[in-house]
């Protein structure tokens, strides 16, 4: 388990400590090793089928820099999660070797699979891997089987057969790294983590490139608190994509604002909603997986079951506000954020929501309306 | 179901809806003058407009007598049809606003409950219509059941949760795989499965039996009158074309929305003789057709008569399009003797459904076939599905085909993105360009 | 407590603001000069003659709340918060039934919605595009050859109007030209411009739902025939301050004052 430290270490310490490793440096490392990586776009697929290949996912959300040849290719009202990983895919980098892989997302990234696959053309292979969408059922997880066993031939095709015992091994890694997430989550929202914003999301998001190995040795040194560390702060739970921008996650904690949860499709809606039991049948275990994420409007879940979920978390952290921070043009999160926002302002939790095209840096307005609501969220705090 | 509500629709079915039809008739306001560059409008026109005022008005009636269910136009209907559902069809509706250049006014009330801009204006539309119970068609029966298909899109999926929601009323969802190469086996199975899964809860709503036969009745009627409608695109090869793409948006209401049902059926068959005297005799559906071209994606509905006129004033007519296609083209899979998984095949493979392979052989194919001089690409910011790799295909067709191509950046139904200016622009250099490749 | 003054300075996209009250709230002096390129020389700027219009020196103010954009670069400020508590505060004082405060600012315009005691409940900005914004107008008077003055005669909203339908600064600049194209009348356009703008403010207001009387803030409350739009739009009054441009700055005083009063308060606990 966790190691359970007495003393708060300071941040810097931690990171540095840690020594979390910039992405593109790793995955340059790694390939030069000679190890297989494909690129992952988002958001849900099973890693531990790739994992049992040796092929490692090397996810795409938001690869840095400025969009330029995606142009070419897509309109402007195309979100830029999309557009970003367009411009990643055509400057085939190196690093890259084992092809790319398309979950089935969203109706923008459906197509750019095939637009990349069968319109562009990269020299190396797509795959794709459907999710299936709305309520779930006996239907659906029969199906949902069937997808992976249809992965699984597919990656048979080029990458040799597939060993049981690989595969088993890989699942029992996933669940030890979900089951250190999930103290990790636990212990962030009762205080009993001492990281800035930006490096708890940091160690989050360090599992989008790293091996599972490393990834789950650095989790092994994070400190839990014995004790909940001293907190006035005003404590923000956070919904979107992906976490707010470095930028964002600085100022928030300039301000004093703690996030100490999230509802975010690349962070905590792809850690199961309850610890699960040890992997038996690999099968099983994956199929399980699947089925007890969060609810995510990606896979078109029920709304009420969502709010439940949110409120849930709310509850929970203690959380003082709910800040929304949607991709421009993300039609899934879009749909929902009406509901959501409506029934939390109904039910008096300040709320606040940021559109972002994820650019590097935020905008004056941008900070007004952060530094506005975080006004209000210590009105509350001292009241 | 009440005996009162029951004699009323019956009522207003047999004479009720006659009786406006024929005042309709009166009252119509004198027909716009039809600008030379047309030929005659088809006598079909009128019966068109009369099955579909009728469909809108007898809805109204349907409450306590028939069960309502608004669904998406990808959805295998026919199933519902079996539990006689009154169905609506809020894509339909929405074009129906947009047509009517309201678009922005329903959009506006969505937004202005929270649903964001970037949202498709199909969805905004039909959310501002839910919200606000305002129609261009008078009135509008609340549904009693959704039903939906993500083989168009998975924007209907989220829209049609967010009513279900709001009306607390159930959402049967058809959930259709991507066919990234080929349908899968477990594919077809697991589509298969849903549909012979949605019996029971069809039979609760509706509080009917469902009974095979009637089901293969319909499916076979279903089936019948997508082939007329095939056929009736076909007739479009004809030169000159015996209609125009715009004329067939229009009459493409009755196979998307009341697919399955005799009236459908009947109506294809009398615009079929018109459009087979038409092509016998040589009559065009513009006066002198010089140029043909092919449109892709959704109508801008709020410009139809403002293209088909610039058009046709230059003598060019469109003959063929992805989207008027889209209901013909997977009918051949339909299979009475194999109803689930035939469904399974001819609902998931549709071109919205499809990868952009099958797009890009299928669109060079009805290039070929249909003799097209040029390409106009309808952009729009509402539609993911159908817009994104529009660059990459329109690349794609011109190098291979030597065929000139624009892409518009417009909206199938929130007229605000329009830009005339910028649009006319585009248009004139893309005629000056195919003038010169054909005749130049 | 006698010669106490406090004070709020708005340093705002085109304009600074500063607003001078004693320790009853009086309103003393109210100052409004352009920003143009340099916040903190405007802010210091508008900050001596506010001083030298209420007779006062700069050690007797106690408290200096900075607010607006340039909030940042005041550096004599003891204090800095947000436009949006400070529009709040200000429209309380100044209308203290007012639940909905409506500003339309020079770079953004926002929906405030306050509490009995002028704390802000909630708000909305809009987004990053300044159509609905005093820019707008300011961008669309260039382009028709008007000044701002003569955007803002009152119009008789009976009238035509020319159909402004695009919501992007940008877009509605070129709606404009080809509007002029046309030979479209001036007044036609400035009506169709006001009510886009008036149909941006719209949503936002629905959007987050109106709370007892509503007052408009901001330079763009000058606007009459602006006004009347949105008054009809609304379906009610709207409370208009006499000087609608300083009630950030107000906001911004009294905000100081309320802290001085708060830190007595801790220091005879």
């Amino acid at each position: 388990m966790l190691r359970f430290s007495k003393h708060e270490i300071t941040i810097n310490e931690i990171i540095k400590n840690m020594n979390i490793p910039d992405r593109s440096e790793y995955l340059k490392g790694l390939a030069q090793t000679g190890q297989k990586i494909m690129g992952v776009l988002p958001a849900l697929y099973p890693r531990e089928l790739l994992w049992a290949f040796d092929i490692h996912a090397a996810e795409i959300w938001d690869p840095p820099g400025e969009i330029l040849h995606a142009n070419a290719h897509l309109q402007t009202t195309i979100c830029p999660v999309v557009k970003k990983s367009l411009e990643f895919i055509l400057k085939e980098p190196q690093t890259i070797n084992a092809g790319y892989l398309f979950p089935h997302t969203c109706d923008s990234l459906q197509n750019l699979g095939t637009q990349v696959k069968d319109l562009i053309g990269v020299s190396l292979p797509i795959y794709t891997f459907y999710n299936p969408k709305g309520r779930f059922n006996n239907t659906t997880i029969k199906y949902y089987q069937d997808i992976l066993i249809n992965f699984q031939s597919i990656l048979e095709a080029s990458h040799g057969p597939l060993e049981p015992e690989k595969l088993k091994a890989a699942c029992v890694l996933s669940h030890k790294i979900d089951t250190y997430l999930m103290v990790i989550q636990q212990a962030r929202m009762t205080d009993h983590l001492s990281l800035s914003n930006h490096e708890y999301f940091t160690l989050m998001r360090a599992q989008e490139y790293l091996l599972p190995q490393d990834y789950l040795s650095l989790l092994e040194q994070v400190n839990i608190l014995e004790k909940p560390a001293e907190f006035s702060r005003a404590r923000l739970m956070v919904s979107g994509i992906l976490p707010p921008l470095p930028e964002i996650l600085v100022f928030l904690d300039e301000l004093g604002v703690s996030i100490v949860a999230d509802d975010l499709l690349a962070v905590s809606r792809r850690i199961p909603k309850f610890a699960m039991d040890p992997p038996g049948s690999p099968l099983d275990y994956l199929t399980d997986r699947f089925f007890v994420l969060p609810p995510c409007s990606t896979r078109g879940g029920d709304l009420d079951e969502r709010v439940h979920y949110l409120s849930n978390r709310l509850k929970e952290s203690k959380a003082h506000g709910l800040l929304f921070d949607m991709v421009k043009f993300c039609e899934p999160e879009l749909f929902d954020h009406r509901l959501l926002v409506k029934t939390f302002r109904e039910r008096k939790t300040p709320v606040l929501t940021l559109e972002t095209e994820l650019e590097d840096h935020i905008s004056g307005q941008d900070k007004t309306r952060i530094e506005a609501f975080t006004e209000r969220l210590f009105e509350i705090v001292s009241t | 179901m009440s005996i009162r509500a029951e004699l009323k629709y019956k009522i207003m079915k047999d004479y009720g809806a006659p009786v406006l039809m024929a005042f309709q008739n009166v009252r119509r306001r004198k027909p716009r003058p039809t600008p030379a560059a047309f030929g005659s409008p088809l006598d079909s026109n009128q019966r068109l407009k009369e099955i579909l005022s009728r469909h809108y008005f007898l809805s109204r009636y349907a409450p306590g007598v028939k069960k309502v269910a608004w669904v998406t136009s990808g959805a295998p209907v026919e199933l519902l049809r079996a539990f006689d559902f009154y169905t609506i069809y809020p894509e339909n509706h929405s074009a129906l606003v947009g047509a009517k250049k309201q678009g922005a006014d329903y959009c506006g009330i969505a937004e202005g409950d929270g649903f964001s801009q970037d949202l498709c204006s199909y969805a905004r539309i039909d959310l501002g219509h839910m919200l606000s119970g305002k129609t261009p068609a008078g009135k509008l029966p609340k549904p009693d059941l959704l039903f939906c298909s993500n083989n168009i899109c998975q924007t209907v999926l989220y829209w049609y949760k967010a009513i279900a929601h709001e009306l607390d009323i159930p959402l049967i969802h058809f959930d259709a795989p991507f066919v990234t190469t080929e349908q899968t086996e477990a594919d077809i199975n697991y589509m298969a499965q849903q549909l012979q899964d949605m019996i029971p809860i069809l039979e609760r709503v509706s509080g009917r039996v469902f009974y095979l036969n009637i089901f293969e009745e319909i499916l076979e009627r279903s089936m019948e009158t997508s082939k007329t409608w095939g056929a009736i695109l076909d007739a479009m090869k004809a030169q000159p074309a015996p209609m125009t793409i715009f004329d067939a948006f229009g009459h493409l209401a009755p196979i998307v929305s009341l697919r399955g049902l005799p009236v459908a059926q009947d109506y294809y068959h009398i615009l079929m003789d018109e459009i087979n005297t038409r092509v016998t005799q040589g009559i065009g559906a513009i006066s002198d057709e010089r140029y043909r071209l092919i449109w892709d994606n959704i109508a801008i509905w709020y410009k139809v008569r403002f293209l088909a006129t610039f058009f046709a004033e230059r003598k060019m007519n469109f003959v063929t399009a992805t989207y008027t296609n889209a209901w013909a083209e997977t009918t051949g899979y339909l299979d009475v003797k194999d109803p689930w998984r035939s469904m399974a095949k001819t609902y998931g493979q549709i071109i919205l459904n499809n990868n952009l392979k099958h797009r890009l052989d299928l669109m060079k194919g009805m290039i070929k076939t249909y003799a097209v001089d040029g390409m106009v690409m309808h952009s729009t910011r509402s539609c993911k599905p159908y817009s994104v790799g529009q660059f990459d295909l329109r690349k794609a067709i011109t190098a291979d085909l030597d065929l000139p191509a624009v892409i518009l950046d417009a909206d199938i139904a929130d007229e605000r993105v329009w830009s005339e200016q910028q649009i006319q622009t585009r248009l004139e250099a893309f005629c000056e360009t195919l003038e010169g490749s054909k005749y130049g | 407590m006698a010669d106490l003054y406090f004070s709020g300075v708005d340093v705002g996209s085109l304009s600074t603001d500063v607003s001078i009250i004693d320790h009853g709230g009086k309103v003393l002096s109210e100052i409004v000069i352009p920003t143009g390129v340099n916040g903190s020389e405007a802010a210091e700027q508008a900050f001596n003659a506010a001083l030298k219009l209420a007779d006062l020196t700069r050690d007797s103010i106690t408290g200096i709340t900075a607010t607006g954009y340039g909030r940042a670069s005041v550096a004599f400020a003891t204090g800095k918060t947000t436009e949006i508590s400070c529009h709040g505060v200000g429209a309380h004082h100044l209308f203290p039934k007012t639940g909905t405060v409506i500003d339309i600012g020079g770079q953004d315009s926002k929906v405030i919605q306050i509490d009995r005691q002028g704390r802000m409940l909630d708000f909305t900005m809009n987004d990053k595009c300044a159509a609905g914004t005093g820019r707008f107008l300011e961008v669309m008077a260039n382009r028709l050859d008007l000044n701002l003055d003569e955007l803002s005669s009152p119009l008789n909203i009976e009238g035509d109007s020319a159909p402004i339908s695009s919501t992007c600064t940008v877009f509605a600049e070129s709606e404009v030209i080809s509007l002029l194209a046309k030979n479209t009348p001036r007044k036609e356009i400035v009506h169709g411009l006001q009510r886009s703008i008036v149909n941006r403010i719209w949503s936002m207001v629905t959007s987050i739902g109106i709370e007892g009387e509503v007052t408009l803030t901001g330079g763009v409350a000058h606007n009459k025939g602006l006004v009347a739009l949105l008054e009809e739009k609304l379906g009610l009054t709207l409370n208009i301050p006499e000087n609608p441009q300083t009630v950030g700055a107000l906001g911004g005083a009294h905000i100081a004052r309320r802290t001085y009063q708060n830190s007595l308060e801790a220091d005879s606990i």
